[in-house]
């Protein structure tokens, strides 16, 4: 099967552990062996800061604050991603409106289809020998 | 109180001033027959005003008290001017639309505004405009009252956000239950076991729900957290003298609160099926205290059984050891070490300490 994700090292930003440990399980079994996690914006942008990343998850709350800089970050080093949410009502505002956005809870098949588009043909083609 | 200007002098010039003194003898009129409703009309706490329907721009050429108090307008910055545009200097557009429907009858809705006063404050009203006709059935003036809804706006508004939170941590437990139930089955194949393993991490949700709605969400006490998470086990019945809670009770936010119930009951639940709650003899000592450390106030909790069957290291981390060492020092912003010691499990857990920490 096509695996959009082997390989990729992708950032999870999602303040929840019960809900982060599943997110780590659904992207390990869609093949992501790399995945890093931040509770908070700050610690984020750090990671930013240090790592390159092929995608990244942001929950817009994070304990009460947007992830929005963290957006900010990404969309700056052209790193693609997508949004998750526990609010209906969510404003993501005239920069994000265009992004992806999951409202929890979500299926696997849910996730894995935004992975996909955000992540079309950049699968490394296979060296042919 | 006869004499008293309903139009401003600054309307003696104005080319429409016939038209003013027309309107003027109207509201003397109106004041004479009516005298006991128009003393009325200028002290209800209700806003309103007259306008002139044969003038362009709805002059206003009564307006009571109420209204400059709504408003924040002067007598005479309203008196004979135009109402279109007292209104048009605060109000929205959409409303101004909504206002002059009102006013040719082309609707039977009641605009709602909201008006910008002149020091930037707001109010919200409905107003009500009803014709004024004269005996031929022409209409010759127009009545519009206010009624003030800044009240049921600010209430409206605060009731929404309160929906939306709760909105939003009802689907983040919605998540957290998928989660549990995710790892129920992954770790188990007996359906008695996935069960028992859901049910037992959902009521340790729900008791922390509790924990925290009885404090109307403003944080729950450690001592009362740990007590309520053990509960369960049987620790109030039977093995009470077997379980010690040594610290103050140290105020944990409503985050802290959910993440240590679940941590505790993965903890209680290891411990009765393999640690110190398995036989006869084991006890658990919790225990904590605050530290001060380079980055402020540390709160370090230890979890500390003896005395149970000998303890070797599980071949595998089952979704406990995940709990603990990932998830809560994740969300937590902590370290988290769980050692499987032959005497016992030891499990510590270093924390930033909460704000109001000292207070406990």
């Amino acid at each position: 099967m096509d695996n959009p994700l082997a390989g990729r090292r992708m950032l999870v930003v999602e303040d929840e552990m019960m809900v982060l440990l599943n997110i780590e399980d659904v992207l390990a079994d869609l093949g992501c062996v790399s995945v890093t996690a931040a509770a908070t914006s700050a610690r984020a942008l750090e990671l930013i800061e240090e790592q390159v990343f092929d995608l990244a998850m942001l929950d817009i709350n994070l304990d009460g604050k947007t992830s929005f800089a963290v957006a900010e970050a990404l969309a700056a080093c052209g790193v693609p991603f997508l949004f998750s949410t526990g609010y209906s009502d969510y404003d993501l505002g005239e920069a994000w409106r265009d992004r992806p956005v999951l409202e929890k809870p979500y299926t696997d098949l849910a996730l894995a289809a935004i992975i996909e588009r955000l992540l079309p043909a950049a699968r490394p083609e296979p060296v042919m020998a | 109180m006869p004499g008293r200007a309903y139009v401003s002098p600054r309307m003696a010039h104005n080319p429409k001033a016939d038209e003013q003194e027309r309107a003027e003898t109207e509201v003397d009129d109106f004041r004479r027959k009516l005298g006991p409703f128009v003393v009325a009309a200028e002290k209800t706490r209700m806003a309103m005003v007259f306008t002139d329907a044969e003038a362009e721009g709805h002059p206003i050429i009564f307006a009571n008290d109420a209204f400059l108090k709504l408003t924040g307008y002067g007598r005479e910055e309203v008196l004979g001017n135009s109402f279109d545009e007292v209104m048009a200097a605060g109000a929205e557009p959409e409303a101004l639309e909504e206002l002059e429907a009102a006013f040719d009858g082309s609707t039977a809705n009641d605009p709602v505004i909201r008006y910008r006063r002149r020091d930037g404050s707001e109010f919200w009203a409905s107003v009500f405009v009803s014709p004024v006709c004269d005996e031929t059935g022409a209409v010759v003036q127009h009545f519009a009252s206010f009624a003030n809804e800044s009240k049921h706006r600010v209430e409206q508004a605060s009731a929404k956000m309160l929906i939306d939170e709760l909105n939003h941590r009802v689907k983040n437990t919605l998540s957290t239950v998928q989660s549990i139930t995710r790892q129920a089955l992954r770790n188990a194949a007996d359906p008695a076991a996935i069960r028992e393993s859901i049910e037992s991490r959902i009521f340790a949700l729900s008791r922390s729900h509790d924990l925290l709605s009885r404090k109307s969400w403003a944080g729950v006490g450690l001592h009362d957290l740990i007590e309520a998470a053990m509960e369960p086990f049987g620790v109030i019945n039977g093995r009470k003298e077997r379980f010690t809670i040594d610290g103050c009770n140290v105020r944990l936010p409503p985050k802290a609160t959910l993440a240590l119930g679940i941590a505790l009951n993965e903890l209680a639940t290891n411990a009765v099926k393999y640690g110190a709650f398995s036989n006869e003899a084991g006890s658990i000592a919790i225990s904590w205290t605050i530290e001060p450390s380079a980055d402020g106030e540390r709160l370090i909790l230890c979890w500390h059984e003896k005395d149970g069957p000998p303890v070797s290291a599980p071949t595998r981390r089952g979704f406990g050891s995940q709990v603990m060492e990932r998830g809560l020092a994740h969300e937590l912003d902590g370290k988290v070490s769980l050692e499987y010691r032959p005497g016992g499990v030891v499990c510590s857990i270093d924390i930033p300490a909460p704000a109001d920490a000292a207070g406990g």
